[in-house]
């Protein structure tokens, strides 16, 4: 098994605790109303005033080697904190997504103008990211949005979508391109600050589950945006390996994303075998083959669990782990969904009564097996890395 | 994260187990077929990279031996089924009441103990076969450790022991164990040699892989096998009482099985071969998971301590 020392071991104490008294109630009533917490809502509050959920990721006993505890710690944090609400663990105040995309790419400068105001802990600060367009999803080597450089500005014309907290947050970075038929090599980031004129919020999505995070959809109508928000400055898109950087960002997050779902699962999990200690038979055929059903979930939940932490361990050694991350990314999500769909094959018509929640983990989990890169493009990474596939295969 | 570190000492074990099997075991894996059996320096080797081994170490070493040729293993190794019983002596889960017979062992070296696990039980009885009646036995596969069934009418019963609650699923789980390492390296090597050739093989003016419907489910496969494989690691390190062992166990022999499918399936009619070892990888899967009790007596001891492990890290 894995060994957690004892600060991972109080980490993940603390969201559980939380997500008890916070998370899970928040999940819920967001569910029952179709509406994400409100931004001014105290958890939110009381987790920007720590800087996330858990105090201190390294304890103040601990030497700088447990730094590289770090990823770990944060898989381990994603985990539980699905466990009792993906979603609204997902609208924690933070730069989130557009906050990893900063600190691979960012200057010094943009660095500090960014990321200090998340030091004021008066109110909570989000931060997002928008690579997703109406017709750009998977391939997002065909997005629209146009960036065009005028005197000292660059202009941003174009729609996006599937964009999480960007109506809360205090800027959004906008993947746009100077050349759509240059494909990535014309792709530019920039920082849109919330209020800048053209920057126009027009839709908040209704979706089937994991309701607990907003999920925008703007338009950027002749956005003027200062040439010191091009993130990482002119220089840093002179090669290609300025876009690969940012990519590689998705190295961590895909196996974050991933165990999410590992939660998610361990949540139905439960649910399902309460409902066997308390509702089956004590014994007989039908315990059993709910059982056999119950450790084959188990099967599959252990197995992601440790692709992903796999993935996570070999970016903290220093080593390249894109294909591993393209693993979890995979194996987890269908796995998950099914996971679900057996909790629920074994709570029968009580798993679809929404005072149960399983329906929910149901309708929530779905999500994972597209965000973050499609089953079918982790597939095509696989391909790519295992067996060369060509590109256009 | 002991199952992903590997120390330099079983890094250095899986080197020169690779090395062995290359050298060694693939050019010979047919005549091995043959002549049901391996000679007597292969097994002498494949006993020192034993020697001490910690159960890390044991099916890293089983899974790299595996991927060259699996067919002797259980001949090779024969007490290694049953190491949790703490004596030597081959493991038999029948599948109910008093077996009257072991359908399949492997058929050298001769097996002069039995250790009889009850399926879903606690009892461990070990039975004296020295004198025992033995029929040689041309089974689905691993014919190069030869394969007899052993008569037990009249076998005297040396030791009947009831362990501890849950000491039967433990030793079946190490039996399991064994057995699911073999399979990821027969996975593995199933994979390499349909990568391989469908990377070659042209179909429609393109490889066989490169045709998305095949490109995606390999890529699936290899994502299995890797989960396959951290599960056994993991399962190794492990005290639960062979709840990750055996759930490790199921996990590997069906991905064993679909893997070696596909390696038959992607290679069309040249699979069906014996031309290719394609084949021979199709029905060592199989038969792994029909051993120390099979898919349904690691289904039931899953099912019998799955409540009583935490899901939680």
């Amino acid at each position: 098994m894995i060994p957690l020392d004892r600060r991972s071991r109080e980490v993940v104490e603390e969201v559980r605790a939380l997500g008890q008294e916070y998370m899970r109630p928040m999940g819920l009533e967001a569910d029952r109303s179709a509406m994400p917490p409100p931004a001014d809502h105290p958890f939110y509050l009381l987790c920007s005033r720590q800087s996330g959920l858990v105090s201190a990721q390294v304890g103040a006993d601990e030497d700088p080697q447990s730094l590289a505890w770090r990823p770990l710690r944060a898989l381990l944090i994603n985990e539980e904190s699905a466990y009792w609400d993906r979603g609204v663990a997902l609208s924690l105040p933070g730069p989130g997504l557009g906050g990893a995309a900063l600190r691979s790419t960012a200057t010094p400068e943009q660095h500090d103008r960014f990321l200090q105001p998340f030091a004021d802990h008066s109110r909570a600060h989000w931060g997002a990211m928008a690579m997703t367009e109406p017709g750009a999803g998977s391939d997002v080597a065909r997005i629209q949005t146009r960036a065009t450089k005028d005197g000292d500005e660059w202009i941003l014309t174009g729609a996006k979508m599937f964009c999480s907290n960007a109506a809360r947050a205090d800027w959004v970075v906008v993947w746009a391109t100077v050349d759509a038929s240059r494909g990535r090599e014309g792709h530019r980031a920039f920082v849109v600050e919330q209020g800048t004129p053209g920057f126009e919020i027009i839709k908040i999505e209704h979706k089937m589950g994991s309701r607990g995070y907003e999920t925008a959809s703007f338009v950027l109508d002749h956005v003027r945006v200062p040439a010191e928000n091009l993130l990482g400055g002119e220089e840093f898109y002179q090669s290609r390996k300025g876009f690969k950087g940012a990519m590689n960002t998705f190295n961590i997050t895909r196996p974050i994303h991933a165990v999410q779902g590992v939660g998610m699962g361990r949540a139905a999990y439960d649910l399902a075998a309460a409902f066997v200690r308390d509702e089956y038979p004590a014994q007989g055929r039908r315990r059993q083959r709910a059982l056999e059903r119950l450790a084959e979930i188990r099967r599959g939940l252990q197995t992601a669990r440790l692709i992903c932490l796999h993935a996570v361990w070999l970016a903290r050694e220093g080593r390249d782990n894109a294909l591993e991350a393209s693993y979890a990314k995979l194996y987890a999500p269908p796995v998950v969904v099914r996971a679900v769909s057996t909790a629920l094959d074994i709570m029968g018509e009580a798993g679809v009564r929404n005072d149960r929640m399983l329906e929910k983990l149901y309708r929530d989990v779905k999500i994972l097996d597209i965000g973050e890169g499609t089953q079918q493009v982790q597939r095509l990474v696989v391909s790519r890395r295992l067996f060369n596939l060509p590109r256009d295969a | 994260m002991d199952a992903f570190a590997l120390t330099p000492e079983i890094l250095g074990l899986q080197d020169a187990a690779a090395r062995f099997g290359h050298e060694r075991l693939a050019p010979s894996v047919r005549d091995h077929e043959r002549v049901r059996s391996w000679p007597p320096d292969v097994v002498d080797v494949v006993h020192d990279f034993s020697s001490g081994a910690d159960p890390l170490a044991k099916v890293v070493l089983l899974e790299t031996l595996a991927m060259y040729d699996a067919g002797g293993l259980f001949a090779a190794d024969i007490d290694g089924p049953a190491a949790a019983t703490g004596g030597p002596g081959w493991l038999f889960v029948p599948p109910a009441g008093a077996p009257r017979r072991v359908e399949w062992a492997p058929g050298w070296p001769a097996i002069a103990r039995v250790w009889v696990s009850d399926g879903g039980g606690d009892e461990l009885s070990l039975i004296d076969t020295s004198a025992a009646s033995t029929t040689e036995v041309d089974a689905l596969a691993f014919h190069a450790s030869g394969g007899i069934a052993i008569d037990l009418d009249g076998c005297p019963v040396l030791e009947e022991r009831t362990l501890p609650v849950g000491g039967g699923a433990a030793v079946r789980g190490w039996a399991r164990l064994w057995c699911a390492a073999v399979a990821v390296g027969v996975a593995q090597s199933a994979f390499d040699a349909t990568v391989a050739y469908t990377t070659e093989r042209m179909v429609f003016g393109k490889p066989v892989a490169y045709h998305q419907g095949n490109a995606f489910a390999l890529a699936g496969l290899a994502t299995d096998i890797h989960g396959a494989r951290l599960a056994v690691r993991d399962a190794a390190t492990a005290d639960d009482g062979g709840f990750s062992a055996t759930q490790a166990f199921l996990t590997a022999v069906d991905t064993a099985v679909a893997v070696t499918d596909a390696g038959i399936q992607l290679l069309g009619g040249h699979g069906f071969l014996v031309d290719h070892l394609a084949e021979k990888r199709f029905r060592e899967a199989r038969m792994l998971g029909l051993l120390f009790g099979g898919r349904d007596s690691a289904e039931a001891d899953a099912a019998a301590l799955v409540l009583d492990v935490p899901t939680s890290l």
